[in-house]
């Protein structure tokens, strides 16, 4: 049985908000799946419906084949949630908090046990509105795994965090995930998803745009890759762009900058130029995941409120 | 029961408030003085008896506002402030926090009730010597019901409420029209209703009418449900204008009078709507909405 499985699920806010669109999902058990995707994707909204927090407009949730309107206190006795936009507003101290949760799970976890893992022991008794955000993440966090959960939700987990907090954080998922809990969480930072995730779905404007595993992506990208030639006397771009694989060249003082569409075709730039004038220093780069990231998002809302402000200008 | 569990964090959050601490205190010391300058002279059973009446009086008032200041955040707050996000990502059903914020708000505006009315018994028992148990129970217990009924009310409009200010509003508007509208003297409801009754309608005046209007209110239950457990001779005569005229003002005789959907007992019925009805319908909402 799936740990997560949405069908057709769409989320509409009002009459022309689009959240998420028939949204299909299926996430295996044990798995640690990352949900990636800019901000306004829909990721947040896709984990408060599997979470009841919002109905959905149309489709299905379900959570290990519980259906998430029907069921959530069942699904909440199986799950661990680091939720997003939470508050610590009552006058409690972490490990009240902790207790709590402990508590309500009808768990046996040891609370200083917990803090101690999540790394706030020391400031356990200070009121928990009051800490740091990235110790309150820390403290959701611990509250998430409070009686082992079969499923980890992790809504933007390193929100705040330093990057001690983060890396520590990612060992304790592993760990997690090794004794057999499923992990979903959600990122917009690439780099944190590749560091944990076995699989990755990309969200984009409401709609799944690839799901992969990040080999598998790696392997689909289809982007360009450069190649920079520092010469000792400015080179001439001639021939270069004839060279089978090349789609341009540029040159810029003693700079010569080729794009390649196939990366092979990098080294024969390289035994062109050298062939020609003295070259100095190379720099190669290949398509990054984030190049990527950002061909499968478009960039996200960042890109089109740069078009739309291009537009803006252009017309004034 | 995870209900249980909502109310008892709420409760616990709840006993640090300094502002609930405060307004405890002023209460108690509002019952305290109130017992303290009780009259002199007359029996002394009698005279603690009129003091309850009078506590009433000031209850009547007073009490809607600690109910509806105590509890109109109990879930907007959390909504707002993001605490939700934790209960419902814990085991526990939005009825639980439903159910267990109106318990948890219930208790603590029970507890201020208590404690003043701890504060007026003994300075009362301390000057005159006298505990009439039957009036000081009475009264106790109709305005656990009334506080009861302004939490019902706070905590539904705090559920139906997707946001503070609107529950800061749906609180100061219940206030309005459910207590200052049958106390201020120029634009009371019952006036509005008479205007529309007889001048736009062109109808003859029905007090009966009226007066049923009037009676929707908690406000006015609550000063009629103490006629129930006051002697005959402390009883307050509410709808004057709805008696025969030749019914005596000084006895007994005045609520049997009335028909009976303006008798004192009706006060009950006009008390399990205001309980029952806003929150069947909170729950409703707050079951239905997106917690963003």
């Amino acid at each position: 049985m799936p740990a997560i499985e949405t069908q057709g699920l769409t989320k509409e806010f009002g009459e022309d908000v689009v959240a998420v669109e028939n949204l299909d999902l299926t996430i295996e058990s044990g798995e640690i799946f990352g949900f990636l995707g800019p901000n306004g994707a829909g990721k947040s909204t896709t984990i408060n419906v599997l979470l009841d927090f919002i109905r959905p407009t149309a489709g299905s949730a379900e959570v290990f084949g519980l259906d998430a309107q029907r069921e959530p206190a069942a699904i909440r006795e199986r799950i661990g949630v680091l939720p997003e936009g939470y508050g610590f507003d009552d006058y409690l101290t972490g490990r009240e908090y902790m207790e709590w949760a402990i508590e309500t799970k009808d768990a046996d976890d040891d609370p200083e046990a917990l803090l101690d893992l999540v790394g706030i022991l020391g400031e356990a008794d200070r009121t928990a509105a009051g800490y740091s955000k990235g110790m309150q993440q820390r403290l959701a966090f611990g509250m998430a795994l409070a009686d082992d959960p079969d499923l980890l939700v992790l809504d933007e987990p390193s929100t705040g965090m330093d990057p001690n907090g983060i890396q520590h954080m990612r060992s304790v998922i592993r760990d997690r995930a090794e004794d057999g809990t499923t992990v979903f969480f959600s990122s917009h930072i690439l780099s944190e998803v590749e560091a944990v995730c076995d699989r990755v779905g990309v969200m984009n404007e409401g709609r799944l745009v690839a799901m992969d595993t990040i080999e598998g992506l790696r392997e689909n990208a289809t982007g360009e890759s450069t190649i920079e030639l520092e010469c000792a006397a400015p080179p001439s771009p001639d021939g270069v762009a004839d060279i089978e694989g090349v789609a341009d060249v540029t040159v810029a003082g003693t700079t010569l900058t080729a794009s390649c569409t196939d990366p092979a075709a990098k080294v024969d730039v390289v035994r062109h130029v050298d062939g020609r004038a003295e070259v100095v220093d190379i720099l190669a780069e290949n398509t990054s995941l984030e190049s990527l990231f950002n061909q499968y998002t478009e960039g996200g809302r960042d890109a089109e409120e740069a078009v739309a402000r291009e537009t803006r200008e252009a017309s004034t | 029961m995870s209900a249980l569990s909502v109310a008892r964090k709420d409760f616990r959050g709840a006993r640090r408030s300094r502002l609930l601490w405060a307004a405890a205190v002023v209460l108690g010391l509002i019952a305290a003085f109130a017992a303290y300058v009780s009259g002199t002279s007359g029996q002394s059973a009698d005279l603690v008896r009129r003091l309850f009446r009078l506590l009433t009086l000031v209850l009547a008032v007073l009490l809607p506002v600690v109910a509806l200041v105590a509890s109109y955040l109990a879930i907007a707050g959390e909504r707002e402030g993001g605490g939700i996000k934790f209960m419902l990502s814990l085991p526990n059903t939005r009825r639980d926090v439903f159910v267990g914020k109106l318990a948890s708000r219930l208790g603590i505006v029970a507890g201020g009730i208590v404690f003043m009315y701890v504060a007026a018994a003994s300075v009362a028992l301390t000057r005159h010597g006298a505990f009439p148990a039957g009036v000081v129970f009475g009264t106790l217990v109709l305005s656990l019901v009334y506080g009861g009924t302004f939490v019902s009310i706070a905590v539904s409009l705090s559920a139906a409420a997707a946001s503070r200010s609107r529950a800061i509003a749906g609180a100061f508007g219940s206030y309005f029209v459910l207590v200052i509208l049958y106390i201020f003297p120029v634009v009371q409801i019952p006036t509005m209703v008479r205007w529309v009754h007889t001048t736009l309608l062109g109808a003859d005046p029905n007090p009966d009418l009226y007066n049923a209007v009037r009676y929707t209110s908690p406000f006015l239950a609550y000063r009629k449900s103490i006629n129930l457990v006051m002697p005959a001779d402390l009883r307050q005569t509410v709808f004057r204008s709805s008696l025969p005229a030749d019914t005596s003002l000084d006895t007994g005789q005045v609520n049997a009078a009335l028909p009976v959907y303006l008798s004192d007992e009706f006060s009950l019925v006009v008390f399990a709507f205001w309980v029952v009805v806003p929150l069947t319908a909170g729950y409703l909402v707050f079951e239905r909405s997106d917690l963003e």
